[in-house]
């Protein structure tokens, strides 16, 4: 058995390469299209039959979303939203889901049932009234208008994802951790985090795409362009006849790269992680 | 809880835990709970949108009953449920066809990691404007392909399953990374030892994957279900951006229907109504499906 | 998942203790809530009296982007107004491109109680609905008859609801019928005056083999097909509600006409079976990269046409004229009216800097500008008549020859009633419906919208 499986690794055409490479080709085609779209010359997005290279490549698309629309006005925003509601939901929610996934709270199965409920409430219905709050205690065309019904709205989610990689984790270190009296919160950041980084990136990963691609919210409470995020950013790109491929695709090309960014100054932890919890017994 | 504890030494952990969770629940209160009081509120009033915001007179059924009557909800509710199905099974499976690849991938995981997060957070509207460049019925590279292999020029989105199928087909090339996030996550938290145990055992890898993966994966798979339940049920960018709920309501989501009631026709009391009846549904349909879930989970252990 | 065993702890009763905690809760929220917002001033702030004589303030502009070009018409007019008015300052918000979008931030904005923006550019089809929920201010209150007459007629018709004028007419746009000059020459075509004529000459360049498509035209589910179907409704003498707005007159033979004409674009294959998911901007691309005869679409698509950057390939190749008429029926025939008008938020401060703003952007110099520089077609009747405007360009030009349709937007319900027009003339383009059906679908759906509230 050992044997086969370890000669299975050696060989490069084994049937695991071969569905990587089917993922691969899944997941990156429709990428390398964006891609090669957002090069192309305005003239050429629209070419029929289409170009499966950009010829000539431009940067025409870049300018036009850079030059033309503040596009990096928008980026600036959006990463300072999404990483200030990220953070407070990782930290809100881990203490939260530790709880509930190890204190003996009474009516645990009630807040998470409620929890779910706020989730998955049509944000439609809520913008109004939401609005209407905003404006009351002023906070229209801020970056906290955001920052704060995200947490609030993603939060619920986050917890459920925490609480269910906590209940995952073995008791026993935490049992002594606590016989030996360490204060609660000394034993969630030594015991638990550690155990728990899968379960922490996935919620990370969770709350920032979500707050990254939030349209409606970020829409209707933020009108003044100094606070406006992508996702309503490119909602102003074109006019009302035209749908701007190029800039449209030059835009998403560079969004990807805030996000890139992240991922490389996390991989070690993330990589480290995952597979940390594969090595270990 | 292997040993018994004194009644005391028990309520202070549950004291504690409601410290702990205090912060939490208190953000997620004060934003949350007026505005969705409020839609509920909306949805068994006589609503009317005025200038000076909406006056709400009377407590009435009509909303729910102009909804109930309503074969545009009907169909809505229809449609978005053969779509979460359709797709969350897709995509589950898939994604954990892909989690098991990466677990197994020597080399290039972290890669391959990264690759999987760009669709995942990708600008929903951009997405949706990608899918519809390559369903573009003059341009679009759908058309080319299908043209070079001898199947004519398809109008995709112009008829219902078509334009149906090439919204599944974009949400699921969004979505299926972050499911096979999910799972590897889950996968990699499983003991080694187990599968040596079953390596011992001299078990296949399918039997070994039946007997020990999958049981030990079955929260995991469960959240991720969970989670792609509550998105799938508030499809809206998609259906919005390629095709307008259309051709003719063919793919008018709930979401979809609820905004077009709201916003476009101004009316609140049953666009509320449709909003709130959705919640209600995905929960209840969330519960039901964690107690199925769970009965399982016991009968087997 | 683990809920089981909290499920067992926290039982039926304590669930119920938890709901009633926070209802309670919930109902102090709302009553604070619903005080304030009921307390916030409806209607008009300012004095009846204003007439857009204020020449100092600051307001805010909500405007979607007009036109791609560089520089941005918002700004040149903008910068313009405040050379005129130094002491009044206009701040521009730009306003997402999709009106539905557009429309639902600033219903989300206006009925939450926002002053802000002061003014805003808005659809020629809302009048009737924001006049109707408030959302806008009645400016025939504040402007007098004198200024509602500058303007070309049926303009200010189709902005007022209520005995009120709710827009001042901004910019208009019109269907328009673009042909290929040079392929028409080529096959010593006359340019089609009826549509008969156009869908024979559309399949014979089409079977010649000079063009991949023949007509094409906005055949999706969705706003833009209501404008379509009214132009061949309108031709073929139909109408789709009765004058008091009470009845569906759509299931009519002059529906059945249009209808069936539409349908056979496509059977006989004039027009490609894409046009059923064509907005403008597909219609638009198909014709302009050369692989469409005919294109309907409205007056951007001559500048857009003629301009490389675009992209277009057909620059010089193109004309342009009113639309068709059906064999028998008033030539030419008839154009829908699209465009925007500026409406005032009824939250504003400074209502008299607002009309003073709207005046302003209605008068000469600035629909000048829009004409020449921009080429939109101005809403002044001196303006469009003047002989710089109508040299300008051939659709300019050819705007004093059209005939014109509006949409049945006097109703606060028109958006259901255009919902009824497009996903029912959709499902007789895609095949998957008879017009007689499709026909008497939607009046029952229009007069359902007219008469009751529902989905």
């Amino acid at each position: 058995m050992r044997n086969r499986s370890r000669h299975k690794q050696r060989r490069v055409f084994s049937g695991v390469n071969l569905a990587a490479l089917l993922v691969f080709l899944f997941i990156a085609l429709p990428l390398y299209w964006m891609i090669a779209s957002a090069f192309k010359t305005p003239a050429n997005v629209g070419a029929s039959p289409p170009q499966y290279l950009p010829h000539p490549a431009s940067v025409q698309n870049f300018n036009v979303a850079f030059s033309q629309n503040t596009f990096g006005r928008y980026i600036v925003n959006s990463v300072i939203v999404a990483v200030a509601a990220t953070a407070l939901v990782l930290v809100l929610g881990t203490l939260a889901g530790y709880a509930m996934a190890r204190l003996p709270m009474r009516g645990t199965f009630t807040i998470l049932v409620i929890l779910l409920m706020i989730s998955v409430f049509p944000e439609i219905a809520v913008v109004v009234p939401l609005y209407a709050l905003l404006r009351d205690i002023g906070w229209l065309n801020s970056y906290q208008a955001l920052i704060i019904p995200y947490t609030a709205f993603f939060l619920p989610f986050a917890i459920w994802i925490l609480r269910n990689y906590f209940l995952a984790i073995p008791h026993e270190m935490e049992e002594s951790a606590r016989i030996d009296g360490a204060n609660p919160l000394r034993t969630i950041w030594s015991i638990i985090l550690p155990q728990a980084w899968p379960g922490l990136f996935t919620a990370a990963i969770f709350t920032f795409t979500a707050c990254w691609t939030e349209f409606l919210m970020a829409l209707s409470f933020n009108v003044s362009n100094d606070y406006r995020t992508i996702p309503v950013g490119v909602a102003l790109f074109g006019s009302q006849f035209t749908v701007p491929y190029g800039t449209l695709f030059a835009a998403s090309v560079v969004a990807v790269v805030p996000i890139g960014i992240l991922v490389f100054i996390f991989r070690r932890s993330v990589v480290s992680g995952l597979t940390a919890g594969a090595v270990k017994g | 809880m292997s040993t018994r504890r004194s009644d005391v030494f028990r309520r202070k952990l549950a004291r504690l835990g409601w410290g702990l969770s205090a912060p939490a629940l208190t953000v997620i209160a004060a934003v949350t709970v007026f505005p969705i009081a409020y839609a509920i509120a909306m949805s068994v009033s006589n609503v009317n949108a005025t200038g000076s915001g909406f006056s709400l007179s009377g407590i009435t059924g009509s909303n729910y009953s102009i909804m109930f009557h309503a074969a545009q909800w009907r169909y809505a509710l229809f449609f978005t449920i053969v779509y979460t199905a359709v797709t969350v099974a897709v995509e589950v499976v898939l994604g954990t066809a892909i989690a098991l690849v990466l677990e197994r991938l020597s080399a290039g995981r972290g890669w391959m990691m990264a690759l999987l997060l760009i669709p995942w957070s990708m600008i929903t509207v951009i997405n949706a404007q990608l899918w519809g460049y390559i369903y573009n019925p003059t341009y679009g590279i759908l058309d080319t392909v299908f043209s070079h292999i001898g199947l004519g020029t398809p109008v995709v989105l112009g008829t219902r399953v078509p334009a149906i199928a090439a919204l599944m087909v974009a949400d699921i090339w969004k979505t299926t990374p972050f499911v096979a996030i999910i799972v590897l996550a889950g996968l990699v938290m499983i003991p080694r030892d187990f599968y040596e145990a079953a390596e011992v055992d001299g078990a296949s890898g399918w039997t070994a994957f039946w007997r020990i993966t999958f049981p030990l994966l079955r929260p995991t798979i469960a959240l991720a279900v969970l989670f792609r339940v509550l998105q799938a049920f508030g499809l809206f960018d998609l259906p919005f951006v390629l095709t307008s709920g259309g051709p003719g309501y063919s793919t008018q989501s709930l979401a979809i229907l609820a905004y077009n009631a709201m916003f476009r026709d101004l009316d609140f009391g049953p666009g509320a109504a449709v909003a709130t009846s959705t919640a209600l549904l995905v929960v209840i349909g969330c519960l039901l499906f964690l107690r199925v879930f769970r009965a399982q989970a016991e009968r087997e252990a | 998942m683990g809920s089981g065993q909290a499920g067992r702890d926290g039982g039926p009763a304590r669930w119920r203790a938890g709901a009633v905690a926070i209802a309670a809760v919930v109902m102090s929220l709302s009553a604070a809530a619903c005080g304030s917002s009921t307390s916030s001033t409806p209607g008009a702030g300012g004095s009846a009296t204003a007439s857009g004589s204020a020449t100092s303030g600051n307001i805010t502009w909500w405007a979607s982007p007009i036109t791609t070009s560089t520089p941005d018409p918002r700004a040149v007019l903008i910068s313009a107004f405040e050379k005129a008015y130094p002491h009044i300052h206009v701040t521009l918000q730009s306003a997402p491109t999709d009106t539905d979008t557009n429309r639902a931030s600033l219903i989300t904005t206006i009925s939450g109680g926002a002053a802000s923006p002061d003014v805003y550019m808005g659809d020629v089809i809302w009048p009737a609905q924001f006049g109707h929920a408030g959302l806008a201010v009645p400016l025939s209150k504040y402007l007098p008859g004198s200024y509602w007459s500058t303007f070309a007629p049926g303009l200010v018709a189709g902005a007022t609801y209520s005995g009120q004028v709710w827009g001042a007419p901004f910019f208009e746009d019109q269907g328009f019928l673009y042909y290929r000059k040079d392929l028409l020459a080529k096959e010593h075509m006359p340019v089609p005056t009826t549509w008969q004529q156009l869908e024979t000459d559309a399949v014979a360049l089409k079977n010649k083999g000079l063009v991949k498509y023949g007509y094409v035209w906005q055949g999706a589910s969705y706003e833009g097909l209501t404008c379509n179907f009214m132009e061949y409704l309108g031709s073929a003498g139909g109408s789709v509600l009765n004058s008091s707005l009470t009845k569906a007159t759509i299931d009519s033979p002059a529906g059945t006409q249009a209808l069936t004409f539409m349908r056979s674009l496509i059977t006989s294959g004039a027009s490609p079976g894409a046009v059923t998911t064509f907005q403008e901007a597909q219609a638009m691309s198909a014709f302009a990269t050369g692989q469409a005869a005919f294109l309907r679409n409205w007056n951007y698509g001559w500048i857009y046409s003629q301009t490389a950057s675009s992209p277009s390939s057909v620059v010089g190749k193109v004309g342009v004229a009113p639309l068709p008429a059906f064999a028998g029926q008033p030539s030419p025939g008839t154009s829908n009216i699209g465009g925007w008008n500026l409406y005032i938020n009824p939250h504003s401060k400074n209502i008299a800097a607002d009309l003073t703003f709207i005046k302003w952007m209605t008068g000469p110099a600035a629909q000048t500008t829009l004409a020449t520089e921009f080429a939109e077609i101005p809403t002044v009747q001196s303006v469009r008549a003047s002989q710089t405007v109508v040299a300008k360009d051939p659709v300019l030009a050819a705007v004093p020859k059209t005939r014109l349709i509006p949409r049945p937007a006097q109703s606060p319900a028109y958006a259901k009633v255009s919902q009824a027009i497009y996903t029912n003339v959709n499902s007789v383009l895609s095949g998957s419906a008879s017009p007689g059906a499709a026909l008497s679908s939607a009046a029952s759906q229009i007069n359902a919208a007219e008469t009751s509230t529902g989905l």
